[in-house]
């Protein structure tokens, strides 16, 4: 098993240093330099800033400054805010991010897991249909096109739920619907067909033929096999959460790390958009390597593939 | 029964029957298909959606892009104001001026504003030589003769001369509608195409040349589907710029790697089968043996691999749009319409909810023939 | 001998998309105290879906539509499915045919047999049980059975996992033990012991056993008894003996003359059966082997034969075997 995580653990340092090194080539191929799009830049400013941000070195030793720096943790200055770093947009962003991010992620598998088990207890009766309903919506449906519907719901016309801020546990309500109703409504549909195949099992049958209730044979038999499948995808879901952030947080004016990088984007700081996407990276590995660790502590199998 | 104890003459062919009804793999799949009413449903709104973005514009008078801003914000259900001749309908738009509206519901042009009558709250406007008061002392705003201050009836009507109404630039919303359908359409099948061609091409030589090859391309593999999608694509339109081509670009990049490894498989699973190698043991080329057989046995896994991509292409256009780095105005997309639209949610929330509906659309029409598609192509739901 | 179990015109159904399938079509057989019987058939004549409809083990597309299945004086068919969980385990348990997937991979088998005396005995300290498991894993000639109690199914052979399958079933000394196929997944060899272990609990425990195969040579060696299914009907139902030296059905005979008979010669020693069994969704209304059978007459595809008693516990349901049938050249029977 130790031999695995390692392999595991190589492949995705691998993948790590590979996104450094495109989104430091594809930052650095931009023709013309970050600052010549700037109308009101003379040329003599423009060297001068080169000159200070080290862009007149050659590319492997910028390279390799860059990975330096990033070993040290200092992803760099802004290009576009002066005196401002990445690491402070990082600091200030990520905790509310983080914390958003959190709550929804709670959210999604108290709410997913048991509306999955439900549907799947239910199969073919109106509980059933409710939920996969309300699951098919989630996955089809766009989360904007979610958050502009309550926004217009619940804030403006009943005026119950604040529409932007999360200065209370209300501003969390609708943020947190829509950051995971995707993900709730995936990971739900996973659950069913997950614990409707394994009620499905022989070994199901064994437990009935053991003379087993139903609700003994689905807690003690059929969940912790129906969890597995769902357990692998809870990686990419953090992933949804983390992408799906940027839209949420432009919608409902969350200061996070996810409106940083998109002003960032349109803004065209390039730093701030490397060092971002390289932090994002690093986090969303991290998670896919945790939930890794997980999947092979609950199925014993694994240990011998 | 005269001849009971006669033998009973039987064919082999009745005692080899097979008790299923004969249907050729197409038909057996369309069989299937026709019988998910969700999956004929979701095919009738793509033919639709494709009818409404294709040939739409030829029924509209208006351009995606030319502005009006006479008549700015103006919803498909109108609240109006009998004109005092009555000849007429009177609107008050957002910007709280007044539009001449006509019997049938066609809109006319902005009256000209004669004075100001801030004493009582009311501004003064020309209509047809007799003067009409806007009166704006409390909400709702009203239509008012300015002497007697009656105010005038009401009644609501549907805008004909903008069944959908108008957006923010005072551009008619259906037309944008039909360009952005288009635009968002094209988009997805362009990108799904793009990345068809490419997941084809990685996963048919890695599922066929196997060995250390397989190895080394399905590692490159593994290590771009760590990398998150929406970072990349994001990535993609920073160097490229906003624009059609760009995401084009950009999502015609990124979906293959599934692509490559369906397509994988599937030629793993394939190429051992018989006939590969009663097709290699007569001789047949590289070639041949990948475009005859593989391929073709291949095709109803990426075709639903396929149909599950366009939704997400379209999704991702979307996100993209609506975070302001997709396309650039005038140019309309379903998501740049409802980035557009974010501001007047308050006062036009039809203005989003319109691009919004037809995204929906969309996804569930796609998902629902992609679901049907691998019902019908699964052969182990076949009784 | 005293029945413990007595199935009465049974009726099974299951409703596909397709119509109603009667895998089971009126099936009636009763097993003695520590009998053996074997059911045989082909796959799809309603052997297996005979043996779930006595413990109701059937996926939820089935309907025991008809019939009666007495055990100790109660109908299983009737009884509310709280008391049918006393008796399943309890007093009548199951081997099933795949014991890679009969056993639930997440769980060490130790204490998945240790469920079943737990569940029907549930004041018993953990120590005492453990103990029993113990014993019962050395009955099944598990080796090493303290090593063997904490590991999980797919660490043992297809084998092994059978008998960790065999040592649940007699948990709590069951009075009837179904067996489905126990063996069909096995090598031959395993088969050889895991039969020859099933012969030996069955004289300890006194256990009558139900076991069903398509396979005649692993019912030579173990049942008391057979019938013979196919179309959801029993064709014929005999004493172990009189199945091989007074076979009473052609369809037998088929079944027979497909076991590889090595005195023959190598032409003709092994035969098959030409053909393929009924649709059961739409069942001839005849006998349903008719369209098979060598000797079938006219009567045979228009009406379904009763059961003719030809011998000593021995019945068959053949026409040919009728009084007035004529004893041509084509009855197997008149010679």
């Amino acid at each position: 098993m130790v031999r695995y995580f390692i392999k595991r653990l190589g492949m995705m340092l691998i993948a790590l240093f590979l996104i450094i090194l495109v989104t430091f080539v594809i930052m650095h191929s931009i023709p013309g330099g970050p600052f010549t799009s700037d109308r009101n830049v003379s040329k003599e400013v423009e060297e001068a800033l080169n000159e200070k941000y080290h862009l007149n070195d050659p590319l492997p030793k910028q390279f390799f400054d860059y990975v330096g720096n990033l070993l040290h943790g200092d992803f760099g200055p802004s290009y576009r805010f002066t005196g401002k770093t990445v690491n402070d947009f990082i600091a200030n962003g990520f905790p509310v991010s983080a914390k958003l991010g959190g709550v929804t992620i709670l959210f999604v598998i108290l709410a997913s897991i048991p509306m999955g088990i439900l549907a799947a207890i239910k199969n073919g009766k109106w509980q059933d249909m409710l939920v996969m309903a309300v699951a098919t919506i989630g996955v089809t449906i766009p989360s904007f096109v979610i958050a502009s519907i309550l926004i217009y719901i619940f804030s403006f016309r009943m005026g119950a739920l604040p529409s932007f801020g999360l200065d209370s546990w209300k501003g969390y309500v609708l943020p947190v619907i829509t950051l995971g109703g995707y993900s709730i409504s995936y990971l739900a549909r996973q659950m069913r067909s997950s614990l409707l195949e394994v009620m499905g099992q022989d070994y199901i049958r064994t437990a009935r033929a053991k003379g087993l209730s139903e609700p003994k044979i689905i807690i003690r038999h059929a969940l912790r096999n129906a969890m597995i499948p769902v357990i692998t995808v809870l990686g990419p879901t953090v992933a949804n959460l983390l992408t799906g952030s940027f839209v949420v947080e432009k919608i409902f004016a969350v200061p996070g790390l996810g409106v940083h990088f998109v002003n960032s984007v349109t803004m065209r700081d390039y730093t701030t958009i490397m060092g971002v996407t390289i932090f994002y990276a690093t986090f969303l590995l991290a998670m896919v390597f945790i939930v890794d660790v997980f999947y092979c502590l609950i199925d014993p199998r694994i240990k011998y593939d | 029964m005269e001849n009971k104890w006669e033998m009973l003459e039987s064919s082999n062919e009745e005692r080899e029957k097979i008790w299923r009804l004969n249907r050729t793999f197409a038909g057996d799949v369309w069989f299937r298909f026709r019988r998910k009413p969700t999956a004929i449903a979701g095919f009738v709104i793509i033919l639709l959606l494709l009818f409404f973005a294709l040939a739409g514009p030829a029924f509209t008078d208006y351009s995606y892009s030319a502005q009006n801003l006479e008549v700015v914000n103006i919803p498909p259900r109108m609240t109006v104001y009998d004109a005092p001749d009555g000849s007429g309908y009177l609107y008050i738009t957002q910007a709280l001026k007044v539009v001449w509206v006509n019997r049938d519901g066609t809109l006319g042009s902005q009256l000209k504003k004669v004075r100001e009558d801030s004493e009582h709250s009311m501004t003064i406007y020309d209509c047809k030589g007799t003067e009409v008061g806007l009166y704006y002392g409390f909400k709702p705003y009203v239509m008012v003769d300015p002497e007697t201050r009656v105010i005038f009836s009401s009644q609501k009507i549907w805008n004909q001369s903008y069944v959908l109404g108008t957006d923010s630039l005072g551009r008619d919303i259906l037309t944008r509608l039909m360009y952005g359908t288009r635009v968002s359409l094209l988009v997805a099948f362009v990108a799904v195409l793009v990345n068809l061609v490419i997941g084809i091409i990685f996963g048919g030589i890695s599922g066929y040349a196997g060995g250390t090859v397989d190895a080394v391309m399905m590692r490159i593999v593994d290590i771009i589907s760590t990398i998150p999608l929406t970072l990349y694509v994001i990535l993609i339109m920073v160097i490229l710029g906003t624009g059609l081509k760009s995401i084009i670009i950009a999502l015609g990049t990124v979906y293959w790697v599934d692509m490559a490894r369906v397509v994988r498989g599937q030629v793993l699973s394939l190429k051992n089968q018989e006939f590969v190698l009663a097709a290699r043991t007569i001789g047949s080329s590289v070639k041949t043996i990948l475009m005859q057989h593989l391929i073709p046995n291949a095709m109803g896994s990426i075709l639903v691999t396929v149909t599950m991509l366009i939704p997400s292409a379209i999704f991702m256009e979307a996100f993209l749009g609506f975070l302001g780095i997709g396309l650039q105005p005038p140019l309309a997309s379903l998501g740049t319409m409802c980035n557009d639209a974010t501001e007047n949610l308050r006062s036009c929330p039809h203005q989003l909810f319109i691009p919004a509906l037809v995204i929906c659309l969309i996804m569930f029409a796609f998902n629902f023939v992609g679901d049907g598609l691998r019902d019908a192509l699964d052969p182990k739901l076949k009784k | 001998m005293e029945p413990i179990l007595k199935i009465e015109n049974l009726k099974t159904s299951f409703m596909t998309s397709n119509g109603e399938v009667q895998a089971v079509r009126g099936v009636s057989l009763t097993v003695g105290k520590g009998e053996i019987l074997g059911i045989v058939g082909e796959s799809g004549s309603g052997k297996s879906v005979t043996a779930m409809s006595v413990l109701r083990l059937l996926s939820d597309t089935a309907r025991i539509k008809e019939g009666t299945i007495t055990f100790k004086g109660q109908d299983l068919i009737k009884m509310p499915k709280k008391e049918l969980r006393g008796i399943r385990g309890e007093k009548i348990s199951m081997i099933f045919q795949d014991p890679m997937s009969s056993l639930n991979p997440l769980i060490p088998v130790g204490r998945q047999v240790e469920e079943m005396i737990r569940e029907h005995d549930p004041d018993r300290r953990k120590e005492e049980v453990k103990k029993d498991v113990l014993e019962l894993f050395e009955k099944v000639r598990i080796p090493e059975p303290e090593k063997r109690y904490g590991c999980f199914p797919h660490e043992f052979s297809g084998g092994m996992r059978q008998r960790v399958m065999i040592a649940m079933a007699l948990a709590n000394k069951p009075d009837l033990l179904i067996a489905d196929e126990p063996t069909t997944a096995l090598d031959v060899t395993i088969q050889d012991q895991i039969l020859r272990q099933l012969r030996e609990l069955e004289k300890e425990y006194g256990t009558s056993i139900i076991f069903i195969t398509h396979d005649l040579g692993v019912v030579a060696e173990l049942c008391d008894r057979v019938a013979v299914m196919y179309g959801g009907l029993i064709m014929e139902e005999a004493p172990i003996d009189d199945i091989f030296e007074k076979t009473g059905h052609p369809y037998t005979m088929g079944l027979l003359a497909s076991v590889p008979d090595m005195d023959q010669d190598k032409e003709i020693r092994l035969q098959s059966i030409p053909g393929s069994p009924p649709d059961m969704t739409n069942p001839p209304k005849g006998c349903p082997f008719a369209p098979r059978c060598p000797y079938a007459r006219q009567l045979c595809a228009s009406e379904l034969p009763d059961f003719v008693q030809v011998g000593e516990g021995h019945r068959s349901r053949c026409f040919l075997r009728y009084s007035d049938a004529p004893a041509d050249a084509n009855n197997p029977f008149r010679k």
